[in-house]
């Protein structure tokens, strides 16, 4: 993040003309609230973002902002916005989808794309339910759930979003609710200033077809501040014991922070860049090393 | 003298043959030759039985050439595995090792008695000169330096080269090893006029590569900055190449997780404003399919190369098929129209690939290279590639007034929109796999819908008039007719000119532009056709099946199809056309024959 605003932004500067096609009170409008918010106190000009997601509900998320969007494939957003960072780092990217798209059909990318450490920031707006496709089981629903697709109940553990990015060595980790504006505007400003792989969770309900339980009324009640907790977010192992209680409790704020933040993938690339200039040919001699002596 | 020799030879993992058959093959090169070799090895990893073919000629030449005219065999057990990929006839000379213990007159070949087998103490010379087994790929060199008149004192400076780091020991016992091949040469004279003739005086500095090589330094020239992929074979050396190369221009070469992973983040460097390629084969083509259409459908610029091997599912990893040109095609979900480009040799690589990376960022479309593993991975000299010639084309991007009021996806005369891309002030834009308005926001109307399918498609008509992507050779009135595509051409191209020494009227097409099919270019050439040939390495014969269901085909147009790994060759095809002939002449137009499938 090198570049220093050139003026002061403004949370309506980020928000575009189009209509989110959500459902009244769904608690993606409170998400994409928020990161219009962090956005603003960033200051980075919107087109010098670059917001890439896969598809469901959530996911529509990159058109209701100003900048560069792109809507993709179910659960390729992480491979896609890599490649996009990877091809000019100077942007501040941003990824965006539900948990279907995170940890069902795209779950294979998630190890990968914290491994590489991409300074990404990936926001999850998990809800415990297929949406778009009129709600199906997905991979973070509770077991026993009943759904269109588990008519007598899931007989199946649910993903455990937190625990998994952290075990993979995540360098930052939240979550978040719409339930607590203040609270997910600052976590997702975090982030995006984190240098490295970020990772929010956001409780966002689906009010159509999500459990009663994990509706934003609920959530005022359950949800319960890390900081206020006393928990140290440089410590992961204490991270990792909090997130064990994905799906009891609900834990809002930072878990983890890396207080010494690996070297990132793109840095790396372009150390290496640097290095190998010196040696290179003009491209239109590049045929020159194959010539039979 | 003769000005063409097919060199076979075959042995086990470790015996060095085609460490042995580069020597030669570079050597030659040196000299002035012209000169392809393939490799063939066992499935295993290591060890097991490994082949190559070597042609060495004083022409040009375009293909791996028919059966052998020099056969060596270092044991037969190995030999005789690669089957019709060593064929030997006979005028074949065969040379084999005499600690096989077979005599000459007992060789184990079913059904033909090669001209001359000549039994060689090879690995016991190997044992006295140089100490060692490792020596018997070096007299394997000294006896075909001798024999056939294949530049002694080339391979014998590339010998010193290559030994010259591994110690004076090394390096005098290959020295020694070579020097007796030679001699058990001399004094064993082959009653038969097998010498090459004198290469004719090259015009430049000769290239010595691969197709893979090839496909990606021509990557590099066309200003590639990003390269994203998963290893696969036979396409792995593309991404080998890229990751020395390509770091050195400001470029990245990402080894992905997977197959999706790979393409995803060329589809993201592309948007991002960078020229983007991924490399599979046939297995990996199938997990890119969906990410094709999303480049299709957001009008990303993207070059996507398949180096075709045997297939389905696994198939024949090793091995070359054209069998994926109904998949390069078809295998997009909704109307989706792919230019698909297919080289003929190492050479036309370098050209093709150019072309897919002009033609994606023209035309803002994922294009799909249809190598095969022939071309992939035989090597081949080149002659000089006069690289400035080539034009290298970029992106339309908008202009300051256009991004006043900037309109992603307008509908212009062309079908191409200016495009924009992250870090352009004025040019921010939803790009998405769902339908979009020309603004870029998303929609469910069918008129839209429509207009946007109709511009994606139409923005690509103007590639059916690219006659320059379509080789025409021969008599041009002639009424019969061949066409063939990728590796298959090469074999295509020599079964015309010796059709045409023997005095048949015949003409080829080569299309190198599979799809969109250019209707007319392929009318034009049917004109007079009463008779012909579609000659192609696939069961079903996709070309010709393609063809008949875009152009209207002669009747007499026959399918000369074969699965992979089972190589084509040119007398094959000359006994067909000759047969062809014969027909037209007896005023008898020969019926399609009917296939399964």
């Amino acid at each position: 993040m090198s570049t220093v605003a050139e003026h002061e932004y403004q949370a309506k500067d980020y928000k575009s003309d189009l209509k989110p096609i959500w459902c009244p009170s769904c608690g993606d409008f409170g998400v994409v609230s928020a990161i219009y918010k962090a956005l603003a106190r960033i200051g980075r000009p919107p087109h010098e973002i670059a917001f890439v997601s896969g598809i469901g509900c959530s996911s529509r998320i990159p058109g209701y902002t100003t900048a560069y969007g792109f809507n993709t494939v179910h659960g390729r957003a992480l491979p896609i916005a890599q490649g996009i960072k990877l091809a000019n780092p100077d942007l501040l990217v941003l990824v965006a989808g539900g948990d279907g798209d995170g940890f069902s059909i795209g779950g294979g990318h998630v190890p990968h794309a914290i491994r590489r450490n991409v300074d990404l920031t990936y926001i999850l707006m998990d809800n415990q339910i297929y949406g778009l496709t009129k709600g199906q089981l997905s991979p973070t629903s509770p077991r026993g759930l009943k759904t269109a697709s588990s008519s007598y109940g899931s007989l199946e553990q649910p993903v455990n979003p937190l625990l998994y990015v952290l075990s993979y060595g995540a360098g930052f980790v939240a979550q978040g609710t719409p339930a607590d504006m203040a609270g997910l505007a600052d976590i997702i400003e975090e982030g995006i200033r984190y240098p490295g792989f970020a990772f929010i969770n956001v409780q966002s309900p689906c009010v159509t077809f999500g459990q009663e339980e994990q509706q934003l009324r609920v959530h005022k009640q359950k949800m319960q501040s890390l900081k206020d907790l006393g928990h140290d977010p440089t410590d992961r192992l204490k991270a990792m014991g909090l997130a064990q209680e994905y799906g009891t409790s609900l834990h809002t704020g930072v878990f983890y922070r890396n207080p010494e933040p690996a070297a990132s993938f793109e840095s790396a690339v372009k150390e290496l860049q640097q290095r190998l200039r010196p040696e290179a040919r003009l491209r239109v001699d590049v045929l020159k090393s194959f010539q039979a002596k | 003298m003769r000005n063409d020799l097919v060199i076979g030879m075959a042995g086990s993992g470790g015996d060095g043959i085609i460490s042995a058959g580069e020597s030669l093959m570079t050597a030659m090169a040196v000299e002035g030759y012209h000169a392809i070799m393939s490799k063939s090895f066992g499935s295993q990893i290591r060890g097991g039985e490994s082949s190559c073919r070597l042609r060495i000629s004083t022409d040009p030449v375009r293909s791996l050439g028919g059966t052998l005219d020099v056969a060596v065999a270092l044991n037969w057990e190995d030999f005789l595995r690669f089957g019709s990929e060593l064929p030997v006839t006979g005028r074949t000379v065969v040379i084999y090792d005499a600690n096989t213990k077979v005599p000459p007159d007992k060789i184990p070949l079913t059904e033909v008695r090669p001209a001359v087998a000549i039994p060689v103490p090879i690995q016991e010379t190997a044992r006295q000169h140089a100490g060692t087994d490792k020596a018997k790929n070096t007299v394997v060199l000294g006896l075909l330096a001798g024999w056939f008149g294949l530049a002694p004192e080339g391979v014998l400076a590339g010998i010193r080269k290559k030994f010259s780091k591994k110690g004076e020991q090394v390096l005098r016992g290959n020295e020694q090893a070579f020097a007796a091949g030679l001699e058990f040469a001399a004094a064993h004279p082959l009653a038969l006029d097998v010498v090459i003739a004198p290469a004719k005086p090259a015009t430049g500095k000769t290239l010595l590569l691969d197709g893979n090589e090839m496909c990606a330094a021509a990557a590099v020239f066309s200003g590639c900055d990003f390269f994203g992929g998963y290893p696969i074979t036979p396409s792995s050396e593309i991404m080998h190449f890229l990751s020395k190369e390509l770091w050195k221009h400001g470029g990245t070469v990402l080894q992905a997780e997977d197959e999706i992973a790979g393409i995803g983040a060329a589809v993201g460097a592309s948007f991002a404003g960078k020229k983007a390629m991924t490399a599979t084969s046939g297995p990996g083509m199938s997990l890119k399919t969906e990410m094709l259409g999303l480049a299709s459908i957001a009008e990303l610029p993207l070059v996507c190369v398949n180096v075709q091997r045997g297939g389905p599912s696994t198939g024949i990893p090793t091995k070359s098929e054209q069998s994926d040109l109904f998949q390069a095609i078809f295998s997009a979900h909704g109307d989706a129209v792919r230019p698909v480009l297919a080289p003929t040799s190492v050479h036309d690589t370098f050209r093709m690939t150019v072309e897919a990376f002009n033609i994606a960022e023209e035309y803002q479309t994922p294009v799909i290279l249809l190598s095969d593993q022939e071309i992939a991975q035989r090597k081949e000299t080149v002659p000089a590639i006069n690289t400035s010639a080539f034009h290298v084309v970029s992106r339309r991007l908008p202009t300051r007034s256009e991004l006043e009021h900037y309109v992603r996806f307008r509908l212009t005369d062309s079908g191409v929109s200016p495009i924009s891309y992250p870090g352009m002030k004025g040019g921010n834009y939803l790009a998405s796999g769902i339908e979009h308005n020309e603004k870029g926001a998303p929609t469910a109307s069918g008129d839209i819908h429509a207009r946007m399918n109709e511009k994606r498609i139409r923005k690509l008509m103007p590639l059916k008039h690219r006659r320059d992507l379509f080789d025409i050779e021969g008599d041009l009135h002639a009424p019969l007719a061949m066409i063939s595509w990728g590796s298959l051409a090469g074999v295509a191209t020599e079964a015309l000119e010796r059709a045409r020494e023997e005095g048949m009227r015949v003409k080829l097409l080569v299309p190198k532009l599979l799809y969109p099919i250019a209707n007319e270019i392929f009318r034009d050439f049917f004109t007079g056709v009463k008779a012909g040939l579609v000659v192609e390495q696939s069961y079903q014969g996709q070309l010709y099946r393609v063809l008949r269901m875009y152009v209207d085909v002669p009747r007499g147009m026959q399918s000369v199809a074969r699965s992979g790994a089972n190589p084509v060759l040119t007398e094959e095809i000359v006994a067909r056309l000759r047969q062809l002939t014969l027909d037209l002449q007896r005023g008898r137009v020969p019926e399609p024959e009917p296939q399964l499938g």
